[in-house]
């Protein structure tokens, strides 16, 4: 019976959405943006108040969606651990990133469409965590790609953002394709489109098969999750508004991907190689992430960036086997990247509209307690040892060298030189925001609203390691024993202790660096070829127009003129010509005149008896 | 009576020819209308006919029919005739050309 | 005798309907017709078909009939016509046509066994044909009752006189 209660946790951002649909219109913009807030935190108290469901990974169906031949369909959730860890997180993030928004767009006229997208979205995004079969999870996953779109053009009327929007969605859209595929196959191959019925027949299919959906379902996520080779999206998406960039394209969204993932691990770490291929988008990604964003000016795009490197880190872990370590980094990711994000939108909002980091600065005078959380939530990113950051960062590390094979000892290296680019731009990222120089002016102290959201995102940061506490520092892994996920290969302790050091490491030389270069407050260069390269992403979208764009367009244009014109130009225009003339010599035989047409009339009957005497004669 | 029904028919056919040949042959919508009117006559008698060779009424009943049909029919006609002589003053049917392709 | 009667009828139904279809003057065409009319009527009687003779008469040549003879009437001078065209190929067509027909008619009842049979009247009183008609076919009558009213409103329609359309008749 309370298993039905659990539909109200996606049901009740659907029902904000709608409500703020049809009669916002009327209401008071407080009332709105409470409607929206209040949709969002009940969900999470409904989650928290549902939690003991979660033990005994709870089903509940609410109706057969559809029923055809050997499709069966039900509107099904899945209270899983793992699932209610995801719920848990995206509803109280969504929930503080609710209010942020509601100060945050005090001025914005058009709050209506914004709130209704954005319980929308939340609405998709509780579909994925906890549909049971994969259509209604791929349900979500378009909704949320919907959303995205619709949230990152949001100020459509500045062509560049629309344009923002638009390659967002093409691009997630190509990768959808595959998972489209994938999960057609899958239903073809195992008669159900159950995620746990795939999982345990998985082990039944060939391994070939088992590699290629594995491979597919990858692309699906790496699509959502802007991984290589999908992940120039990203970058482009922070033209929405920055609760949307928190919300969306930090801390829920793009952690989609890796969701999926752990929700089909049992498929996937059937294929050796496709864990491999995860393993390397995961660091390549990771490495190509952090090189970008070292150079980044926008305050944004740097973050943006991050964010790609991050759930980069994600994909490593679940390549490495450890799915334990993803969802930890998910939800540490989620923690302080949504503080990051939220911190750049109110220092935003304080410098009016400035988003360059080297016109930014003083922050620390400016706004202390703003200085203190980005301070917290870059030191978590940069993964400072006992921060959040730190323990789920080197989970994942430890994984990869605890395989011992060469593959993934060298992804462990490559994770190991990204933690330190890591810790480079997040040093970066604090010292430009407090350096002391003239800065954009703009309003006073930032809003209430804007800052007190922040404080549990940033105790989270710091404190969020308690989660899943290795047991070399005392802890007992709390989040692997609870959700019961694959831990992946186990690390000795000396190995453990050995990445603590290194990251340490790592990150003070990493100050050290920024400290001495950044410690008078760097005036605007121009940058060299490499920084000019690193700026604009290693060129991936030039890469992705010469590859791939410009080739569609020149078949397109090729087809156009060979093909296409004379479909709907030449041919159709003979096509009518022909007709012309035929109908003007048929003409001749309407003359007009009645006797002639009751003669044609009486030639037709002449014929029918005729026909009748032939046939009567033989 | 006795009398082949196959007379009776080729009366009627006989009647429908030249009910036809006025029809096609005359100009005057007037003269057209009549021939109509023989043709349906000719129908007429052969419905007569072959109630009498099935021993039916359903033939006669229809001849009844037919010929309420037939006054509905020149009703409109008759009323066709009165506007287009008075549109445009003849009643030639060789003028009458605006179906034309 | 009764045969004899027939064939009689028939002659005078062909020659009328000639003499009806090449007359110049309408009146005299339909006063023609009329005569078919008639002679048509004493067919339908001699088959078995009294009701019917009588409707014939009163309704085809009384009232249908009557209608033509007004119409005509109502255009001064009446209605001549010239004979048709003497052009032989605007007779050619359709005198093939109408040999062809009858040829094929003619074959085809000739080689109907059922042609051959002899007819006798087939009597229908009026009792038994209201009994038919309103019984097995009350539906078609009105529907026929429903052409006919249609017809009569169309003709009214058609027959007004429009008035050019002034500023009188648009206040």
């Amino acid at each position: 019976m309370m298993g039905e209660l659990l539909f109200l946790i996606p049901l009740l951002p659907l029902g904000g959405a709608l409500v703020i649909l049809f009669a916002g219109g009327r209401m008071p913009r407080r009332m709105l943006s409470g409607v929206a807030i209040a949709s969002v935190a009940a969900s999470a108290a409904m989650t928290l108040w549902l939690w003991p469901l979660a033990g005994d990974r709870t089903r509940a169906t609410l109706f057969t969606w559809l029923d055809v031949g050997a499709l069966q369909l039900p509107v099904e959730i899945l209270f899983s651990p793992l699932a209610a860890a995801m719920t848990l997180m995206v509803t109280v993030v969504s929930a503080l990133i609710h209010v942020y928004a509601a100060s945050y767009l005090h001025h914005e006229p058009d709050i209506r469409r914004f709130f209704t997208l954005f319980n929308l979205f939340v609405f998709a995004m509780l579909v994925i965590v906890l549909a049971d079969n994969l259509l209604l999870l791929f349900l979500g996953w378009e909704g949320v790609g919907f959303c995205s779109y619709a949230l990152i053009g949001f100020w459509y009327r500045n062509p560049d953002f629309a344009a923002a929007g638009r390659k967002a969605f093409l691009v997630t859209r190509a990768a959808d394709v595959l998972f489209g595929i994938a999960l057609l196959w899958l239903f073809r191959l195992t008669g159900t489109l159950s995620i746990e019925a795939i999982n345990l027949q998985a082990a039944s299919l060939p391994p070939t098969t088992v590699t290629i959906l594995a491979l597919l379902l990858l692309a699906g996520a790496c699509g959502k999750s802007a991984q290589l080779p999908f992940s120039s999206w990203l970058p482009d998406a922070m033209a929405g508004p920055t609760p949307v960039s928190a919300l969306i394209h930090a801390a829920t969204m793009v952690t989609a991907g890796v969701y999926l993932l752990c929700r089909m691990f049992p498929l996937i770490s059937l294929s050796a190689i496709a864990l491999a291929v995860i393993g390397l988008i995961g660091a390549a990604t990771a490495f190509y992430g952090a090189t970008c964003a070292l150079v980044q000016r926008d305050i944004k795009k740097v973050l943006a960036y991050s964010t790609i490197s991050q759930v980069g880190y994600m994909f490593l872990a679940v390549g490495a086997g450890t799915v334990t370590g993803a969802m930890f980094h998910l939800l540490t990711h989620a923690f302080f990247k949504a503080l990051l994000f939220m911190v750049a939108g109110a220092v935003i909002h304080l410098a009016a509209g400035e988003q360059d980091l080297f016109r930014l600065g003083q922050l620390s005078k400016r706004s202390p307690t703003l200085f203190w959380l980005l301070l917290v939530g870059a030191l978590a990113l940069a993964g400072v040892p006992l921060t959040a950051g730190f323990f789920s960062k080197d989970a994942i590390l430890a994984a990869c060298f605890a395989r011992q094979t060469l593959w993934w000892t060298s992804l462990g290296i490559a994770g190991l030189v990204t933690a330190f680019l890591t810790a480079l731009y997040a040093i970066r990222l604090v010292y430009l925001l407090a350096a002391d120089r003239e800065s954009a002016s703009g309003h006073g102290p930032a809003p209430r609203g804007l800052v007190w959201p922040l404080l549990p995102l940033g105790a989270l940061a710091l404190v969020g390691g308690l989660l899943n506490l290795p047991a070399v520092w005392g802890g007992h892994e709390t989040l692997g024993r609870w959700l019961e996920t694959p831990a992946g290969a186990l690390p000795s302790h000396d190995l453990e202790w050995g990445l603590a050091a290194a990251t340490l490491l790592l990150v003070a030389g990493a100050w050290l660096f920024i400290r001495n270069r950044y410690r008078v407050p760097p005036t605007v260069s121009p940058g060299g070829a490499g920084v000019s390269f690193l700026a604009a992403g290693w060129q991936l979208d030039s890469l992705i127009r010469v590859i791939i764009t410009a080739p569609f367009e020149k078949i397109g244009c090729l087809l156009e003129k060979s093909v296409e014109r004379r479909l709907s130009a030449t041919w159709p225009a003979g096509l009518g010509r022909l007709c012309q003339v035929t109908g003007q010599s048929w003409r001749v035989l309407t003359s007009g005149y009645v006797s002639h047409y009751l003669a044609a009339m009486a030639w037709g009957m002449v014929l029918l008896l005729a026909m009748l005497v032939v046939l009567l004669v033989l | 009576m006795i009398v082949p029904l196959g007379h009776v028919l080729i009366l009627a056919g006989l009647l429908f020819v030249a009910g036809l040949a006025g029809v096609l042959l005359r100009r005057n919508l007037i003269m057209i209308l009549i021939g109509v009117e023989i043709m349906l006559n000719a129908v007429s008698l052969t419905l007569v006919g072959a109630s009498a060779y099935w021993r039916h009424p359903d033939g006669q009943l229809f001849a009844l029919l037919l010929m309420a049909v037939a006054a509905a029919e020149v009703t409109v006609a008759l009323a066709l005739v009165i506007y287009l002589k008075r549109s445009r003053g003849t009643l030639d049917v060789n003028r009458f050309d605006g179906m034309k392709g | 005798m009764v045969t004899v009667l027939f064939y009689t009828l028939a002659a005078i139904t062909l020659a009328t309907t000639v003499l009806c279809l090449t007359r110049n003057n309408p009146v005299h065409a339909v006063l023609y017709l009329v005569q078919a009319l008639f002679a048509l009527a004493l067919l339908y009687f001699m088959l078995g078909a009294p009701l019917l003779a009588a409707w014939q008469v009163i309704l085809y040549a009384g009232a249908i009939m009557v209608l033509f003879l007004f119409v005509i009437m109502l255009f001064e001078p009446p209605v001549a016509d010239k004979r048709t065209s003497g052009r032989l190929t605007h007779w050619f067509f359709p005198v093939m046509l109408g040999g062809l027909l009858l040829a094929c008619g003619g074959a085809l009842i000739a080689m109907d066994p059922a042609a051959k049979a002899s007819l006798s009247s087939y009597w229908l009183t009026p009792r038994d044909y209201g009994r038919a008609l309103f019984e097995r076919y009350a539906l078609a009558v009105e529907i026929i009752s429903l052409i006919l009213l249609f017809a009569a409103v169309g003709a009214f329609h058609l027959g007004r006189r429009y008035r050019s359309t002034t500023k009188e008749d648009v206040s």
